[in-house]
């Protein structure tokens, strides 16, 4: 009974060749457009955190500065209203002070792909009269580009040269051209304690976020220990980052506690990142949804033709003993066999849309062509929505065809 | 020939309610007998069709009782009349009513292929001895909207037959051929209900084929007048 029904289905699918090619095709550019968009998408935030984490790690170990301890009156006898005007806080640690044991202990958490130990601090470029104030980033050559990739942002000047140059530094193209240095110039650096050195100009970078460009400078940690007089444990900063950078939240959990500094992923510290990236995913599935949603109706459209060009064939199919099931079963198949073939043929137009316009130039922000993600669940969540869309926009005529009542139609 | 009722209408009512309530069939009770030919006659108007599609359980919307073979039908759901229709009831349509995407060949063992009671072969086996006692044996393989009006009657026919129903039913079966396809029509039902002992129930508006068939039933306002 089912092949026969099946049968029925194939015959009218082939026999209205050109109707079915263009319910084929409704379904397979609802498909294409919903994984292009979402695959452009995808490839925009995936740019997007290639991007932001070029200057961020995933979690951030840093000294967050002293407690308000300020009225200490009040924190031992919280009933008595006290006022201390012109607080100095005395005792203020700055930076890590045990950072090796950090370290170590850090280095042992299973998710942590790569560490690296910072000095940050805010400092005055100078040459001759011109003076910007920016970042002096000492850090450890090796794993800092492990971490960032930095040497792929290098424009002039070689990223490991930091290791061998202790007195070499390597600056943000923007703040180069503020500076009008080059490489092999000197510039000055003054620190808010008021020590100055001078420094070679041994590179240049170009992040393309513009803030760092503009203000960052390397320096290898142990040349910017010796600027501050600090020992060889003195850290500012520890740049962590993990295998999934969405999965923080466990190990700054595990971390928190044991550490007395502040523990931070980047989630916490950016959340317009992630918010940006969620509402574009949102306007991909809008679009790609609305899409198939008028493919949808298309299909409706074209099986409710069909079932009222073939309402006598039903009649007699019912009065032959064909019951409402066997009805429904051939109109539904039908619609799944649009539905599968459009979403095949969807999905690898899909893909070549995408291909195309991942080749589209686009020269902004560090950015060579349109960027473009490629991955699989696009491609089955697609076919899937494809699919239902074509269940439910097949299912309705395919009911009515159903209920088709065979004697008011014979008797015409 | 023998006397077992093969289809018994008891106290059959019917009402239009479209434009407006009226009694189509008025309390009718009667009996047809196993390998008879039966004739349902009338003007316009009269009932006779209606009374058809009641007795054929594809209309459903009547009080009374109908049985068929001893089994009663009234009060069954559409799903098990349709199971019932397709084993026990062949119909023959005034206007063919072929599938037109189909060869003839399909078209006779669909009804067969729905029941699951033969094998695809046995069943292809049966429909080419059906189209050959109906002399269409070398039109099996063409589409069938590519034969005359007289050669697709004539396959409605042989797909009516094709699960050795019990009853034929016929609206109007030779309302659209001309007197020769009309007689060879006639003489197809004769010699089924005769030498095949299946009961046939047609509605026709023509005396000569009414008139040599085994009965009439002469129907006139919802009553059976003869």
């Amino acid at each position: 009974m089912l092949s026969t029904n099946y049968k029925i289905a194939l015959v009218h699918l082939t026999s209205k060749l050109k109707q079915t090619v263009v319910a084929v095709l409704g379904v397979t550019f609802g498909i294409s457009m919903y994984v292009f968009m979402n695959s452009f998408m995808t490839g925009v935030n995936d740019i997007q955190t290639t991007l932001a984490f070029t200057s961020l790690a995933h979690v951030r170990i840093y000294n967050d500065g002293p407690a308000n301890n300020t009225n200490l009156v009040e924190k031992v006898y919280p009933t008595v209203v006290s006022n201390i005007r012109n607080a100095r806080v005395v005792q203020y640690t700055e930076g890590i002070q045990n950072s090796g044991a950090i370290l170590s202990l850090v280095r042992k958490q299973p998710e942590v792909t790569g560490v690296t130990p910072q000095v940050n601090l805010n400092v005055f470029f100078r040459n001759s009269g011109n003076k910007v104030s920016g970042v002096l980033s000492g850090v450890e050559v090796e794993t800092e580009n492990k971490l960032f990739n930095i040497s792929q942002y290098m424009i002039a000047g070689k990223w490991n040269d930091l290791k061998v140059q202790s007195n070499g530094l390597i600056i943000g193209s923007g703040l180069a051209s503020l500076l009008s240095v080059h490489v092999d110039d000197n510039i000055n650096v003054l620190t808010s304690d008021g020590f100055t050195k001078n420094y070679k100009i041994i590179g240049i970078f170009q992040t393309n976020v513009l803030g760092v460009d503009k203000s960052k400078a390397y320096l290898n940690i142990n040349a910017v220990r010796q600027l501050l007089s600090r020992n060889q444990d003195f850290v500012t900063d520890l740049q962590i980052n993990v295998q999934d950078f969405r999965e923080t939240a466990l190990l700054v959990q595990r971390i928190a506690p044991v550490v007395p500094y502040r523990t931070e992923s980047w989630q916490m510290s950016n959340q317009q990142l992630e918010a940006g990236s969620r509402l574009r995913d949102i306007i991909a599935m809008a679009v790609s949804l609305t899409i198939l949603l008028v493919a949808g109706f298309g299909i409706y459209n074209i099986m409710n033709m069909t079932i009222n060009e073939k309402i006598k064939e039903i009649a007699i199919l019912k009065a032959m003993g064909f019951s409402s099931k066997d009805v429904t079963t051939i109109f539904l198949a039908q619609a799944i066999v649009i539905g599968m073939i459009g979403g095949l043929i969807g999905m690898l137009l899909g893909f070549i849309v995408a291909d195309v316009v991942n080749h589209i130039p686009f020269k902004i922000g560090g950015l060579n062509n349109l960027p473009m993600a490629y991955y699989a669940h696009d491609y089955i969540f697609a076919f899937l929505f494809g699919l239902a869309t074509t269940l439910v926009a097949g299912y309705l005529p395919a009911r009515k065809a159903s209920r088709i009542d065979p004697v008011n139609i014979i008797r015409g | 020939m023998n006397t077992t009722p093969a289809l018994k209408a008891i106290h059959i009512t019917k009402y239009f309610y479209e434009p407006e309530r009226f009694q189509v069939l008025k309390d009718l009770s009667f009996e047809v007998r196993k390998g008879e030919f039966l004739s349902l006659t009338g003007k316009s108007g009269s009932g006779k069709s209606t009374l058809l599609y009641v007795l054929s359980t594809m209309d459903t919307d009547y009080e009374g009782e109908l049985l068929i073979g001893g089994e009663k039908l009234t009060g069954k759901t559409q799903n098990q009349l349709a199971a019932f229709r397709n084993e026990h009831i062949g119909f023959v349509f005034q206007f063919h009513y072929l599938l037109p995407e189909f060869n003839v060949l399909d078209n006779v063992m669909l009804p067969a292929l729905k029941l699951k009671k033969k094998s695809r072969a046995e069943i292809k086996e049966k429909a080419y001895g059906h189209l050959k006692l109906l002399g269409l044996e070398d039109q099996a393989l063409k589409p069938a909207n590519k034969l005359s009006g007289g050669q697709q009657q004539r396959v409605a026919i042989a797909r009516a037959l094709i699960n050795d129903p019990s009853i034929i039913m016929g609206d109007e079966p030779t309302g659209n051929l001309d007197s020769r396809n009309t007689s060879i029509v006639f003489d197809i039902f004769r010699s089924l209900s005769h030498s095949q002992g299946q009961t046939i129930i047609t509605v026709t508006h023509d005396e000569d084929f009414a008139r040599n068939s085994d009965r009439i039933i002469d129907m006139s306002d919802g009553v059976i007048t003869g």
